[in-house]
């Protein structure tokens, strides 16, 4: 296995990896510092790699790794639920006050074509920047990058297990509502 | 039994957790009856998905030429660095 530089996965991933990091961590110079973090430990560890994956995947796992480290390092400070992921203000106009729904859901037509999805993950990308900090943290470490519960509660700053649930449940609902409102419904 | 806006709460622990069998049949249940349930629990899946593989489908954000020198001039030095001790 010959020896890679650093600076051709700068030009062959860079992108990629900057793009996944700026979509966690929101701050471009945050983005590209990780960027840099993972190409110097992907040199660092190359006696590491195996075949068996491709050198992107294998990149993005090592910028998985340092994106928690941020988040570490950056833990939330605040420990109560921010009055915008209030519970009941996303939830009250959808839901009756016996908690069934006021409105009616339209079935999604999802994007068929390359430029669909393309417009589509614009669309998406917007609606991730609208929610408030913590919960698009959630989003990301929870439920993509699987960070145990534990953890999370404690690099988010939740008191509890329900209290995450019930947090990443809100946020799903507002992507969902930004979503059918700025993609779905515009036909 | 559980209302549509408790369901949806657990629609989206179960994505991520495993719950008790009874309410897991529960949701099951509710699922089966409840059009709106149905493609709200639909729509999250998608919305799973799209967000696990977002990255590549987002060719307008790039690093800006001045970020990449930067960081390639980072990345000389500090490789330098390590193979100097």
């Amino acid at each position: 296995m010959t020896q890679q530089s650093p600076e051709t996965w700068l030009n062959d991933h860079g992108d990629l990896l900057y793009r996944y990091a700026l979509l966690r961590v929101r701050s471009e110079t945050t983005a590209e510092d990780l960027v840099q973090e993972t190409l110097l430990a992907g040199f660092l560890s190359w006696d590491k790699f195996t075949e068996k994956s491709s050198v992107s995947t294998w990149l993005v796992g090592i910028l998985k790794h340092k994106i928690v480290d941020h988040f570490r390092k950056h833990r939330h400070e605040v420990k109560q639920v921010q009055a915008d992921e209030l519970a009941d203000d996303i939830l009250a106009y959808q839901f009756d006050s016996e908690g069934h729904w006021q409105v009616d859901l339209v079935e999604w037509d999802t994007p068929d074509t390359q430029m669909d999805q393309k417009q589509f993950s614009k669309v998406f990308k917007l609606c991730i920047s609208r929610l408030p900090q913590r919960m698009a943290d959630l989003l990301f470490l929870r439920a993509i990058e699987n960070v145990p519960m534990a953890e999370c509660c404690d690099l988010l700053g939740f008191e509890s297990d329900n209290q995450l649930w019930v947090t990443l449940s809100r946020t799903r609902v507002k992507l969902r509502q930004c979503l059918n409102t700025h993609w779905f419904e515009q036909g | 039994m559980r209302h549509c806006k408790q369901i949806v709460d657990l629609v989206s622990q179960g994505m991520e957790s495993k719950l008790p069998w009874s309410i897991r049949m529960e949701v099951k249940m509710h699922l089966l009856m409840c059009k709106n349930c149905y493609r709200y629990a639909k729509q999250l899946k998608f919305m799973q998905s799209e967000l696990k593989t977002i990255e590549n489908n987002i060719a307008d954000t790039a690093l800006t030429e001045t970020a990449k020198k930067r960081i390639q001039q980072s990345l000389k030095l500090a490789i330098h660095e390590t193979s100097n001790d």
